[in-house]
């Protein structure tokens, strides 16, 4: 049983921050447990605690990816509560992950209002690629990484430090609605993204291709859109050679190519 | 001829692959990585244009738009476009190339990244850890930086491939442009049915024993993925018919996920 001290309370605020971050851009993955519960059992003095932990709860977390979309419970919490808890409450290794997953689930959840919640700021961010306004775009999307590098210190300040039982409380009160309701939105939210790209995509004759890609992923249910693509590269190509053989028989515009506005 | 064209400098070749982490700066489930996307390409894309700022917003503006593939390779496709660009192309070829290429590179590297390096790297370091062993965080620590700089090749990769092949595309631009629509309209379709996701849970109670569920004993039935189609869909006509702001959509969509989840319906 020992208690966190504030400067060890703060180191845990700046780790937070830091590998929050590299967790929400997935760039140098030092945010897996495996490195975060090591630099955690430095802070703490106890090194060989926090790699035990680490490597205990990466294991727990390698099969829960991002992959496809759906968020899963957060990896920089597992990977900081876990020794934490260990070292606080003087649970061994393995109690400590389980200990440390509501910490987990509510990161998730606080992610997942984010994800759909930031959709709001690409109204803004089209305005300024209208203007050509690089200056404000790049602050917009500096505004979003301060949210969430704040977020994630202020979190583990208050899991690891003020706080542990009214946060772990605080998750087991969440309604089962509201947290799923999240998951929901983050499933429904992207037809949006679709219905934009395709009012600037879309043409009266590309309709058939369109169809196509979506009954063959509607039918063929598989990890990637890669069959996806070759079907259309395979459609393309009969169009492109189709193309070729007319105009090199068909007069051409000056310009050498063939005007489709026309219609042919 | 096509040397004059090139501002680009390998330096910014360079430079774009360690912007390339910024891509889910702003992560969000409308248009996912966009406004990172375009964020990490700026400078680029600043140094292209130069003072034209008629075809700086519209680059802005097209790359803005919906894009979801892989972190850790998505610096290929910036390079290879960023070279179309920098040869001023068609813009709908480079949009149209975009949206063909970037959801097989998410589906690539998801596969190499998430389910292949990632379990293997885990597993062997977790073993060394799990010993208390400090080695086991180092090995972990040196694959992912090794990755990282991996970033650099694959965005050189991208660009050169692009700028070698500009000349072919130049001469049948039009044929190209219009395969490529195609390409890229397939892929939409099916990222649609592979993105969208719309779970019916409600039941109708025939009697006391049989209930016929709505998604697995209905709309599946119907037609797979019917829902996320005709949601798109509609969310397509109220942008495209009523002039809708994609905002009013995201916040109606998300007040329809929270309630219907109250409801039990989703």
């Amino acid at each position: 049983m020992h208690d966190i001290t504030l400067i060890q309370g703060i180191l845990l605020v700046v780790l937070a921050i830091i590998v929050g971050l590299d967790a929400w851009l997935e760039g140098f993955f030092i945010f897996r447990p495996i490195i975060v519960s090591t630099v955690v059992g430095f802070i703490l003095g106890d090194v060989k605690l926090g790699i035990i932990c680490g490597g205990l709860t990466e294991l727990a977390f390698a099969g829960l990816t991002p992959a496809g979309g759906t968020q899963p419970p957060n990896p920089v919490l597992a990977g900081i509560m876990t020794p934490v808890l260990a070292y606080t409450a003087g649970v061994d290794e393995k109690t400590a992950i389980g200990l440390a997953l509501p910490f987990s689930f509510l990161m998730q959840y606080i992610l997942l209002f984010y994800y759909s919640s930031f959709s709001v700021f690409m109204v803004k961010a089209d305005k300024y690629a209208k203007e050509a306004n690089t200056g404000a775009f790049a602050r917009l999307n500096i505004l979003m990484l301060i949210i969430v590098a704040a977020t994630n210190g202020l979190v583990v300040f208050l899991s690891a430090y003020v706080a542990q039982t009214p946060m772990r409380n605080l998750v087991e009160s969440m309604p089962e609605w509201l947290t799923h309701g999240f998951g929901v939105a983050g499933g429904i939210l992207p037809a949006v993204g679709f219905a934009l790209l395709l009012r600037v995509m879309m043409k009266k004759e590309l309709v058939p291709f369109f169809i196509v890609g979506f009954v063959f992923a509607s039918f063929i249910p598989y990890s990637n859109l890669l069959p996806v693509a070759v079907i259309g590269a395979a459609l393309a190509l009969y169009d492109y050679f189709n193309n070729q053989k007319k105009q090199t028989f068909a007069p051409s515009t000056p310009d050498g190519g063939v005007d489709y506005s026309d219609g042919i | 001829m096509t040397e004059s064209k090139r501002v680009l400098t390998k330096k910014d070749i360079t430079k774009l692959a360690f912007r390339s982490l910024f891509l889910q700066a702003s992560f969000n489930y409308e248009r996912m990585q966009a406004g990172g996307w375009l964020w990490s390409m700026l400078p680029a894309l600043k140094k292209i244009h130069k003072d034209d700022k008629k075809a700086l917003s519209e680059s802005m503006e097209d790359n803005l738009e919906f894009i979801n593939t892989h972190p850790n390779l998505v610096g290929f496709l910036m390079g290879l476009l960023l070279s179309l660009e920098e040869n001023k192309e068609d813009r709908n070829l480079i949009k149209s190339l975009k949206v063909a290429l970037f959801a097989p590179l998410a589906g690539i590297g998801d596969a190499i990244f998430w389910f292949t390096i990632l379990p293997i790297v885990a597993g062997i370091s977790a073993s060394f850890a799990m010993q208390g062993s400090i080695v086991g965080p180092l090995i972990f620590l040196a694959v992912y930086i090794g990755i990282f700089v991996l970033r650099i090749v694959w965005t050189h990769m991208g660009y050169e491939l692009g700028t070698n092949a500009v000349e072919k595309i130049k001469t049948s631009s039009q044929s190209i442009s219009k395969s490529a629509s195609i390409l890229g309209s397939t892929v939409i379709g099916g990222l649609i049915a592979a993105y969208v996701h719309i779970t019916v849970l409600s039941e109708v109670k025939i009697n006391k024993e049989h209930a016929v569920n709505l998604q697995t004993d209905f709309f599946d039935k119907v037609f797979p993925n019917i829902l996320p189609l005709g949601f798109t869909l509609l969310m397509f006509y109220f942008l495209k018919k009523k002039k809708a702001s994609p905002v009013l959509l995201i916040a109606v969509t998300f007040g329809i996920a929270i309630l219907f989840s109250a409801l039990g319906v989703l």
